[in-house]
């Protein structure tokens, strides 16, 4: 619970603020708990403002829980608000049940140069393309390249008129926005101030709006700082995982995120990211590269709201992602 | 932002919960005195912790603007400075064509291969070519060498200077405008412009990384970072893999951040190790493998150097030749030719 | 410097006693930890504690040169620009002007070809005065396989300076200058390098050769070897800079067998298809992780009815091959044959006969 001075109610003047502090009523929680009725040293003309500051902070807390919605409010708001973001690539979108969902987090894991950054960097061109909405993309490893964009970008226009291909093209690079964080506090910071920022920008502009953010890769800020006797890492990691929950959720922004693998103890490969942030992701995809085909597997290991059996295959080419005529 | 999350040790941050300050939105116009009234904590308790919340405002780069949204850097703008950035050449046509025109600024680019293939040799030969001035093409800069391991030959880098020196002045002398400035290039700058840094344990290395920052804020010509190798100490100094781990991700992260904020390119040497299956693979093993943007894989092919591009953002995989001559990293089939251009030249 | 403590290292009182008070006392204790393990380790905030890693970093940070200064520094204190000519033209010729000072130089190759013969060669140079091309200095010799004689050191001091006159007292003095240390473990071995570098310093040691390293690590648990070897490397190349001294070490070559021809991610290691008709299929021992550890690796072959000097692994040089065959002054240049620029791989080794 907060302290009763930032809750910055009018009946809460100065004097009482620290009338109330000399007897150790700092928050609003030792507000709740103590009798101020019985606080010795109280004056009685002190009693009408005290009644009234007990109204206001009962009347704060009322306001300040997250509102009921009912399950009917959540269906609508799934019917008319929630849309899929399609990935541009068919055989991976029905894999998704249509794609990316607004509102959840999905994860890309898999091993080292295995199609992570490229599928991203595909999904974002595809959304930036097709709805002409923002992007945000979070890059922690210098690995997002604008020319590689440029070249995917080509191809997803290439259907389009020489006039106006090129304003579409400047339109869709314009729409991706890029943030850089090395570390695990400017991470979060920028998290934070993505919150902001986009409660502000709603408002104003409802076409262009963001629909996607993209963080490649979350594990490379988390590792340095995971695992030792230190409990701190992973409550930092966890702070991560809600704002990135809560963004998707109160915005109908899809999130997606990539998790490395390592080495587990019998030899073979797992996410990087234990069990704790396995809760943060609603979908969970795992890639993996088969180096002697040059194709590349994507398999469903968890999605809040179907089985978890199919597989999808790709190559990876000059424009993107595309079809693999090999496999099944 | 939420208290729990402030680099903050766990008894200040368990005594702020206790009273309250669960929101750092809660610390705005609090006096040193107030919170530590309000927070039951002593003076400088209370004043580290306010300086803290400052200083996680202050360390953000984008803390001053309100709507990151409209002010962030798009992907137009990146496009357009990718279009116009030089980057770092090899001497190997064929390498800079897979490369898509060489090294890239900004980027941390692993190097790994078996002993003996040529990774010092083109650390090297990258430490000369930085150099080259704008005026031919190159990035005009200097160059950091941290050798681990103790293979950097003074010799063989005189050796490269002086041919690269020949090289550029056979290629002015045919046009009038330009011979003077071939004539001014000497081998003396050029070595005086690779700043080598020898490291004896892990300790060393974690050390000169942490002081990378400070050097590279006095030496704003600095644009290459070459560790030759990353590998070395941290092979054998350590019990401890999850801590191993978390010190290269840590200080590869630390990199990134100098690559992107000095506009340098970083290259990192790897060494290989045999699997108890006989397979060769890069050391450091999977975790490590994650971090580099670009992993370029040194190999023999029958009798041949070649470069692979296992991994990289931005480009196909490709398979590169290459060649170790007298003068350095060079064409294959040209090594000869470039040899005798610069036995031609005054 | 790892060991450098960080009560003298200036740092603000309050939380230079906090490390001491946490049990963090070297660089070492304190930059192989995470920023956010010290933080509640030493229980301040982190931007104190970055403040604190900055200043531990700085000091110890091992100093900066250019090669500029390197390379003057080289020039004004040792010959050849710190090189131990070989007297062997086209190897002193690619290796910029012989075995270079301060690297570990590996001598591989099947037994039998001349490894030894190569060791005691550079011996007698490294023993012999000034005016003769030597580096008049002592030599420190390990001998694991005890093969090292005097006599044969002798005759080719003999043969290789026809014109000096070798008297008893000149080849007394010459021999004594040989410290022979014939180590049973890899475990000894490390104990003596620890305690040599006062024989260094007090007998101008000029030289160190280890013949060979493999002998005694090839013995050792295949568990351990590994780290032994990784300490060994450490060991010898820290002595090697400090003391700016050539070190020579010899390592055998063992037949491989072609189903662990490496077809993995690293692509092909070429091993057999492109060199049909050989008869026996040679591999340096020891493994990777030491090749990687040694600076110049010279392999030692029988090829085309010959032997030859292959530079495997150098960064001064391109891979040239030197024929050479063996003679009562050790070993000689063959100036019949033209050296061949030949690349392969560097852990592959040719031969047949003398096995």
């Amino acid at each position: 619970m907060p302290p009763l001075a930032a809750l910055a109610l009018p009946s809460l003047s100065p004097e009482l603020l620290s009338f109330f502090a000399t007897h150790g009523i700092v928050s609003v929680e030792d507000f709740l708990i103590r009798d101020i009725y019985q606080l010795p040293g109280l004056r009685a003309a002190d009693s009408d403002k005290l009644r009234k500051a007990v109204t206001e902070v009962l009347a704060f807390l009322e306001n300040g829980h997250a509102s009921w919605r009912n399950g009917w409010d959540l269906f609508n708001n799934l019917e008319h608000n929630i849309r899929f973001l399609p990935t541009g690539y068919d055989s991976l979108d029905s894999l998704l049940q249509g794609g990316l969902r607004e509102g959840t987090v999905t994860e890309l894991v898999g091993a080292s140069s295995c199609g992570k950054t490229q599928l991203c960097m595909q999904v974002s061109a595809h959304v930036a393309v097709r709805f002409g909405a923002m992007v945000a993309y979070i890059d922690t490893s210098n690995s997002f390249s604008s020319e590689r964009l440029e070249q995917m970008l080509n191809d997803l226009l290439n259907s389009q008129r020489e006039v106006e291909k090129t304003g579409a093209f400047m339109q869709a690079l314009k729409n991706i926005v890029c943030y850089r964080a090395f570390d695990v506090y400017s991470m979060l910071i920028l998290l934070q101030k993505l919150n902001t920022s986009i409660e502000n920008h709603s408002q104003k502009t409802h076409s262009g709006r963001l629909r996607l953010i993209v963080v490649d890769s979350v594990s490379s800020v988390i590792s340095p700082i995971l695992g030792g006797n230190i409990s701190q890492g992973h409550t930092l990691m966890m702070s991560i995982g809600q704002i990135l929950k809560k963004l998707a959720v109160d915005n109908s922004i899809a999130v997606l995120t990539t998790n490395h693998t390592v080495t587990g103890e019998s030899g073979n490969f797992k996410p990087a990211l234990g069990e704790s942030w396995k809760s943060v992701p609603h979908v969970r995809l795992l890639l993996r590269r088969e180096i002697a085909d040059g194709i590349y597997v994507a398999s469903l290991t968890k999605h809040s709201s179907q089985a978890c059996t199919k597989e999808a295959a790709f190559s990876i080419g000059r424009s993107g992602l595309q079809a693999n005529v090999n496999h099944e | 932002m939420d208290s729990l999350t402030l680099p903050l040790p766990s008894s200040l941050r368990s005594k702020l919960l206790e009273a309250g300050f669960a929101n750092t939105s809660a610390f705005q116009h609090l006096t040193p005195l107030q919170l530590a009234r309000d927070a039951n904590i002593s003076h400088q308790e209370a004043l580290a912790i306010l300086k803290t919340v400052s200083w996680m405002n202050c360390a953000d780069q984008y803390s001053k603007e309100e709507d990151i949204l409209s002010s962030a850097k798009t992907a137009w703008d990146l496009l357009c400075y990718e279009k116009s950035r030089k980057k770092l050449r090899t001497c190997c046509s064929e390498l800079d064509t897979v490369l898509g025109g060489g090294f890239k600024p900004k980027e941390l680019t692993e190097i790994c291969g078996v002993p003996g293939v040529g990774k010092t040799q083109l650390g090297m030969q990258l430490s000369i070519n930085v150099q080259i001035p704008s005026e031919f093409g190159g990035l005009g800069g200097q160059a950091v060498y941290i050798d681990t391991e103790g293979s950097f030959m003074v010799e063989r880098a005189l050796q490269m200077a002086e041919s690269m020196i020949d090289y550029l002045k056979y290629a002015t002398s045919s046009c009038e405008s330009t011979v003077g400035l071939g004539m001014s290039l000497n081998v003396d700058t050029f070595l005086s412009h690779i700043f080598y840094y020898r490291v004896y344990d892990c300790t060393e290395q974690l050390a000169v990384v942490n002081s990378l920052e400070e050097f590279l804020k006095e030496h704003r010509e600095v644009r290459l970072i070459v560790i030759d190798s990353v590998t070395f100490h941290f092979r054998q100094d350590f019990q401890d893999w999850a801590l191993r781990t978390r010190l290269l991700n840590g200080m590869a992260q630390k990199l990134m951040g100098l690559a992107q904020k000095h506009d340098v390119v970083v290259v990192l040497v790897n060494q290989v190790t045999t699997k108890t299956n006989g397979e060769i693979v890069p050391a450091l093993g999977e975790s490590w493998s994650h971090t580099c943007t670009n992993r370029l894989i040194l190999s023999w092919s029958n009798g041949c150097r070649q470069v692979h591009i296992f991994k990289s953002p931005s480009l196909p995989a490709a398979t590169a030749s290459f060649a170790v001559s007298a003068d350095g990293i060079r064409d294959v089939e040209s090594s000869k030719r470039i040899k005798l251009c610069t036995i031609s030249s005054p | 410097m790892a060991s450098r403590l960080i009560s003298a290292m200036g740092l603000d009182a309050s939380i230079a006693h906090r490390f001491s008070a946490r049990n963090i006392l070297t660089a070492k204790d304190a930059l192989c930890r995470t920023e956010l393990e010290l933080m509640e380790l030493l229980d301040v905030p982190l931007d104190v504690v970055l403040l604190a890693i900055s200043c531990i970093s700085k000091k110890s940070c091992p100093p900066c040169h250019t090669i500029l200064s390197v390379l003057k520094e080289r020039m004004k204190n040792e010959p050849q620009l710190g090189h131990l000519p070989t007297l062997l033209g086209p190897l002193d010729q690619a290796l910029c002007g012989g075995i270079p000072f301060g690297v570990i130089t590996e001598l591989v190759g099947p037994a039998g070809i001349g490894k030894t013969q190569f060791c005691l060669m550079l011996t007698v140079l490294a023993v012999m005065p000034d005016p003769f091309g030597g580096l008049n200095g002592s030599v420190i010799y390990f001998d694991t396989e005890q093969r090292f004689t005097s006599q044969r050191m002798v005759e080719i001091a003999q043969h290789k300076f026809p014109n000096i006159l070798f008297t008893e007292a000149m080849i007394k003095q010459l021999a004594a200058r040989v410290f022979v240390i014939v180590p049973t473990s890899v475990t000894e071995l490390l104990d003596s390098l620890q305690k040599i570098q006062a024989t260094i310093i007090e007998h101008h040691v000029k030289l160190l050769v280890i013949d060979s390293v493999a002998s005694l690590t090839l013995s050792e648990q295949s568990v351990t070897r590994q780290e032994l070897l990784g300490r060994q490397a450490s060991a010898l190349k820290f002595l090697a800079e400090s003391f700016r001294i050539p070190v020579i070490v010899t390592n055998q070559a063992r037949a491989m067998s072609t189903a662990l021809s490496c077809q993995g991610v690293l692509h092909s290691v070429p091993v057999s298809d492109a060199h049909e008709g050989i008869d026996l299929q040679l591999r340096a021992a020891l493994g990777t992780k030491w090749a990687h550890a040694v600076n110049i690796r010279l392999i030692f072959e029988y090829s085309e009815g010959r032997r030859w000097i292959r530079i495997g692994k150098s960064p001064v040089s391109a891979a040239v091959a030197i024929p050479f065959f063996l003679t009562a002054t050790g070993l000689e240049h063959d100036e019949n044959e033209i050296p061949s620029a030949t690349e392969k791989d560097v852990m592959t080794i040719y031969g047949f006969g003398g096995l």
